[in-house]
């Protein structure tokens, strides 16, 4: 293959940096500097898929991983009992565990680098990336691509449902009771309560 | 072949991001002068003025911040804005970069503006700062997507998403015209990654500088800088896609160019300062319940036109 010495070194710069980057996630003590560590990683990773000539998957890359990193950084911080992601905290647990399946999926992946058959068949270089992919995805594999994508898309609404500021029973923040059987009932559903109380509950 | 495609490309969007990000302080000044508010001085040395003071300032330490990313921050944001820029074509042969995904690596730019802006603010370890950030990010992410939505409706007529083809598609008729929702939403989507005017969710008064409270000196000029650079480069991207770019009679195009962001700048100056910023919470219902539906209309009506016409 004929290409210029540059494109070497920049594809050992970049994977460099894509494990240095990766091992730094593990060894950092902050769930968003990890998460970000993380962005660094896969942006590497996404300019070495131009590198090899994969122009729109190694661009899409770059904004799937910077929102995706910012959303899981985010939901990190509000799952972790961490306030706003600032407190130091390990960022690895189960050490044993992790260390024996590392080790074993390094193994493995490395063995399949190394004796696999690779398909030796160099592409035309007329061929449009962009193009070829979008018959791809619109062509042959539209049903699996397309079933996929209703599936994140439902998923997708049912997040914004379940975390949305109105709620099926009024505004989050003034706190939500489901409808009485009958009008002007008690709340629908609600467990019995135990302590004392005129039995008529709180409702709007 | 190294001058024309690696010195003449850079020193392009340099000098463009430099003298750009100087106009953006010169016009925001006069605008500010000419509705009338209190200034002193000449509005073509004040941001000078102000850039030395600064340069001449201490840089600020808060307490225990994560040191590299709130110095990396603005220089990373400064990088994003020359990294936009340089996809932007200025006439047929003219591009810094002609890359033929060019329209999705300024998609990411604006994803990537939300992670560093978010940074900034929360390296900072201050209180300010930090809300800042937090704000920053629910407005990032509502504007990413309206903005994918719409650049998508202006690769539709190209069936490219190369920015150069983008202005080819235009010959006929610019997509302003053509895809009237498209411009009006992405200036929203430009003044959200800059968090300009009505949109300053990130560094606004009433967080007393937002991401930026505790940052002074050097770092805060760059910071500054690259503010304004990014609303150039953004200008750029505007002016590509819904402008019609380089195309134009008499001028050479680069002239067109550069006179389009110009009047895209003008507008979303003007904006900054005559409209009020928006309450947090509401920016974001308004982004997610108006501007994003809005959006789907812009997506149909473009790829409607594009089978239709």
């Amino acid at each position: 293959m004929d290409y210029p010495l540059i494109v070497d070194v920049f594809f050992v710069l970049l994977a460099t940096l894509a494990v240095v980057s990766g091992w730094r996630v593990f060894a950092t003590d902050s769930m968003v500097r990890a998460s970000f560590f993380l962005l660094v990683s896969f942006i590497a990773v996404g300019v070495i898929m131009i590198l090899l000539a994969a122009e729109y998957l190694g661009v899409a890359m770059f904004f799937m991983m910077a929102v995706e990193m910012m959303v899981m950084a985010i939901f990190m911080v509000m799952f972790m009992m961490n306030p706003a992601g600032l407190n130091p905290m390990m960022m690895v647990h189960q050490h044993k565990f992790s260390i024996a399946a590392g080790a074993a999926v390094f193994l493995v992946l490395a063995t399949v680098a190394l004796l696999a058959e690779f398909p030796d068949s160099p592409l035309p270089a007329d061929l449009d990336p962009v193009a070829s992919l979008g018959d791809e995805l619109l062509g042959d594999s539209m049903l699996i691509f397309e079933s996929a994508g209703i599936v994140l898309l439902t998923t997708m609404i049912g997040v914004v449902v379940l975390s949305s500021h109105r709620g099926r029973y009024g505004a989050a923040d003034e706190g939500s009771m489901p409808p009485g059987l009958v009008p002007g009932g008690d709340p629908a559903g609600m467990p019995e309560e135990d302590d004392e109380g005129d039995g008529h509950h709180h409702c709007h | 072949m190294i001058v024309s495609e690696l010195i003449l490309p850079v020193a392009l969007v340099i000098g463009v991001l430099v003298v750009g990000a100087y106009l953006v302080a010169v016009l925001d000044e006069a605008i500010a002068g000419a509705i009338g508010m209190p200034r002193g001085g000449s509005a073509w040395l004040a941001p000078l003025t102000q850039g030395a003071w600064l340069l001449t300032q201490h840089a600020n330490a808060t307490e225990a911040p994560d040191w590299q990313a709130w110095r990396l921050a603005p220089a990373l944001y400064l990088a994003l804005a020359a990294i936009g820029l340089a996809v932007v074509p200025f006439s047929p042969t003219l591009i810094p970069t002609d890359l033929v995904t060019s329209v999705v690596l300024w998609g990411s730019v604006e994803a990537l503006a939300t992670v560093v802006i978010f940074l900034h603010g929360w390296s900072a370890n201050t209180l300010l700062a930090l809300i800042g950030a937090y704000r920053y990010v629910a407005l990032g992410l509502s504007y990413i997507l309206i903005s994918m939505f719409v650049l998508i409706g202006v690769a539709l007529p190209a069936e490219s998403l190369q920015f150069s083809q983008v202005v080819t598609s235009q010959e006929g008729l610019w997509n302003v015209i053509r895809q009237p929702l498209g411009l009006p939403l992405f200036l929203i989507v430009g003044l959200g990654m800059t968090f300009w005017g009505p949109l300053n969710l990130a560094d606004s008064r009433d967080l007393a500088g937002g991401t930026a409270s505790a940052v002074s000196g050097p770092p805060r000029l760059v910071w500054n800088l690259a503010r304004a650079a990014m609303l150039v480069a953004f200008s750029g991207a505007a002016a590509s896609a819904f402008l019609g770019g380089w195309l134009g009679p008499w001028l050479p195009g680069p002239v067109w160019m550069l006179l389009k962001m110009l009047a895209v700048l003008a507008v979303l100056l003007l904006i900054g300062r005559l409209v009020p910023r928006l309450q947090p919470e509401r920016c974001v219902t308004l982004m997610w319940v108006v501007f994003l539906p809005l959006s789907f209309v812009d997506l149909i009506w473009a790829g409607a036109a594009a089978f239709f016409l």
